[in-house]
């Protein structure tokens, strides 16, 4: 563990440093919205939000890519980026985010070269959370506003400058690096740290989701899933939103004489998503998507992986707009 | 080799249609015999009975198809597909002619545990064209590098009528085998059919195989599936000795893009194919 401390006024130099060498990519405005992108030289960085609204898997996992172009004799695979990058101020809840996406997709028996070469070359700093939303609940999911879990270095906004903890030993080495930017902090900065962590995740309010898994899986026959989907709109704002939601489609296009294939994310809440050519579908009602939604989240992928897959980034609660609540949902299905 | 290929799953490897037979008097069914267009391609695809592969037509995308040769048929590599009316990429592969050329990636899923079903008798029950990956395992119990690690061999196939029977040929030379015994038979015949009629679930009560030392494998539309498994349960098979092959629409084929779960699992990955126990753990015994 190495510590490292930056005054806010001279993030840009850090920016101008790494970008010399790769790409810096950090929360910047975006027709009004804070987003994360990758920083021009004319950007300022933004440091007063509470989250980005789309998540950071778009970075890893485009809503939509051509994969390969079809060739004369196979496919062609569309050249993979190299080069280092940085991201820097996820959040935490969304630092682990990335930590299940890759349990998914760089899983040794089939990794995904996309996801995985974009993985490979990003150093990630997240940036502790000073004022959670009222719809956030990372505590309540294994996370904490301060979480270092998925980053390389974890960083605290004190007020003037950041504090920076190295969480991995590529965290450490980038600290190293950039060692003459960032300094040590001073005691009363790591006090002024300490003070923060601790103020920010009473902020934090828990859902009660102890023993969800076994809840839910009890509560699989329940009506209350269909009574809950009676509003759901079947939009897939929630799905696309989500930072661990991660279905996909595979398409191919004709495109120029030889065609390409096309990775798209897609959504379980989708009628379409399981219907089969012969017309069987076997999660004909939204009640059965709205359950496998929340089904797979809190309990196949604790099976499958030891994870719950949702980070409590509150996302799909500020964003549905039916107003469905996970939350509410996670305590209502009766088992 | 192509570069990529062997570390990308998502893309296809080159093959050159040989043979179109075309299976049925519908002519919805049609078997597609594919060479390698690259020699390490086919040594690199090494299935066993119960797999299958994603198959694209040019432009049109991919579909999942049960693989329909026996791992011992070394020189290519057989799917039957059936042409949905509208069904995009089924029917771009059913107007592709021999010597066309499409992509396969594969092979894909758990297939049949037949190293475990050595020294056991052996009981096929097929229905409608769910027949190909049962086809291939037949052609492998009955090689004669195979045939002696396992007993007795049953197996029961039907169809709707006798132009709808898969593989006419290969049917008559099983039902004349010393080392199986095949029973062939359609829901309602016609004037030349002289063969046995009768549903698959009503034969399988005739024919009434031991459950002794045994296993089955069951394929065929979920209905059939749903009326075999009484027949099977009485005959006294326990569900862990009902072996079957399940359908779910599918993208990647590699348990990344979410699409066929099953309660918790992937069939993809985790399956096709899956005892009856697990059927009913996963989904309440759904097929
Ligand atoms: C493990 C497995 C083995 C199969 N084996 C065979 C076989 O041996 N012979 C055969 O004729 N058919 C088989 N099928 C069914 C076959 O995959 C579908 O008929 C086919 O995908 C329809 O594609 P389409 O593009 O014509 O239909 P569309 O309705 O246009 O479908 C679009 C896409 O949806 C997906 N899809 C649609 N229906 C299904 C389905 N039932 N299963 C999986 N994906 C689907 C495919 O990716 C398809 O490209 C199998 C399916 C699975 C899952
Ligand atoms: S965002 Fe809300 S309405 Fe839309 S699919 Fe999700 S739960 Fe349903
Ligand atoms: S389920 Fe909702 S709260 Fe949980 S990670 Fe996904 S979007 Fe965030
Ligand atoms: S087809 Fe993608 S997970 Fe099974």
């Amino acid at each position: 563990m190495t510590l490292g401390a930056i005054k806010k006024e001279h993030l840009g130099q850090l920016v101008a440093a790494v970008g010399a060498h790769g790409g810096f990519y950090g929360p910047v405005l975006r027709d009004n919205d804070v987003c994360l992108d990758q920083v021009q030289p004319s950007d300022t960085l933004v440091l007063d939000y509470a989250n980005f609204t789309l998540p950071p898997k778009g970075l890893f996992f485009p809503r939509s890519e051509v994969i390969a172009t079809h060739g004369a004799d196979g496919m062609v695979e569309t050249p993979l980026p190299t080069g280092k990058a940085v991201l820097f101020g996820v959040r935490p809840c969304d630092a682990m985010s990335l930590t299940y996406l890759d349990k998914v997709f760089m899983e040794a028996q089939f990794a995904d070269p996309y996801y995985r070469a974009r993985r490979e070359r990003t150093l990630t700093i997240a940036l502790a959370c000073r004022d959670p939303a009222a719809t956030c609940f990372c505590t309540s999911v294994a996370g904490s506003p301060s979480g270092q879990g998925g980053a390389d270095i974890l960083a605290v906004d004190i007020g003037d400058a950041l504090v920076l903890e190295s969480a991995t030993p590529a965290g450490e080495a980038f600290l190293a690096e950039y060692r003459k930017l960032l300094g040590r902090p001073s005691d009363n900065q790591v006090k002024a740290r300490d003070a923060q962590v601790a103020q920010a995740v009473r902020k934090v309010s828990s859902i009660g989701s102890d023993g969800v898994t076994a809840r839910l899986q009890a509560s699989s026959e329940s009506a209350a899933w269909e009574e809950l989907a009676e509003r759901c709109l079947g939009c897939g704002v929630c799905t696309f939103l989500c930072p661990t939601c991660h279905c996909f489609g595979l398409y191919d296009e004709e495109v120029g004489p030889q065609g390409r294939r096309v990775r798209a994310q897609d959504a379980c809440v989708f009628p379409a998503f399981t219907l089969e050519a012969s017309g069987h579908n076997p999660r004909t009602r939204q009640g059965l998507r709205m359950r496998h939604r929340v089904m797979h989240k809190f309990c196949y992928t604790a099976q499958s992986f030891g994870d719950i897959f949702c980070v409590g980034c509150g996302r799909c609660i500020v964003n549905c707009p039916a107003n469905m609540d996970i939350r509410e949902t996670l305590t209502e299905v009766p088992p | 080799m192509i570069e990529g290929v062997a570390t990308n799953p998502y893309l296809t490897l080159p093959v050159t249609v040989e043979k179109i037979t075309v299976e049925n008097d519908a002519r919805d069914l049609k078997t597609f015999r594919l060479a390698f267009r690259h020699k390490a391609d086919r040594k690199g695809f090494r299935h066993e009975c119960g797999q299958f592969a994603m198959l694209s037509a040019p432009g049109a995308g991919e579909c999942p198809v049960g693989i329909a040769s026996s791992p011992t048929d070394e020189e290519y590599v057989e799917f039957t597909v059936k042409r949905y009316p509208t069904g995009v990429v089924t029917s771009a592969l059913h107007s592709l002619e021999e010597g066309d050329r499409i992509g396969v990636r594969g092979p894909y899923g758990n297939g049949f545990p037949l190293a475990a079903m050595e020294g056991m008798n052996i009981v096929i029950v097929g229905g409608g064209f769910a027949f190909t990956t049962l086809r291939a395992t037949i052609r492998y119990l009955l090689h004669e590098r195979s045939r002696p690690r396992f007993k007795k061999i049953t197996a029961i196939y039907g169809a709707r009528s006798p132009g709808e029977l898969l593989y006419k040929e290969e049917l008559m030379a099983w039902q004349g085998s010393p080392d199986m015994d095949m029973h062939v038979t359609v829901d309602k015949g016609d004037k030349t059919w002289t063969g046995r009629e009768g549903f698959v679930p009503t034969v399988l009560g005739e024919v009434k195989p031991g459950a002794a030392n045994a296993v089955a494998l069951v394929c065929g539309p979920p209905a059939m599936l749903r009326f075999t498994m009484k027949p099977l349960l009485d005959l006294g098979f326990p569900p862990n000795h009902i072996i079957t092959s399940l359908e779910r629409r599918m993208s990647c084929g590699i348990g990344k893009c979410g699409r066929c779960s099953i309660g918790g699992q992937y069939v993809c990955k985790d399956g096709p194919v899956f005892t009856y126990e697990q059927i009913m753990q996963l989904s309440g015994g759904q097929f």
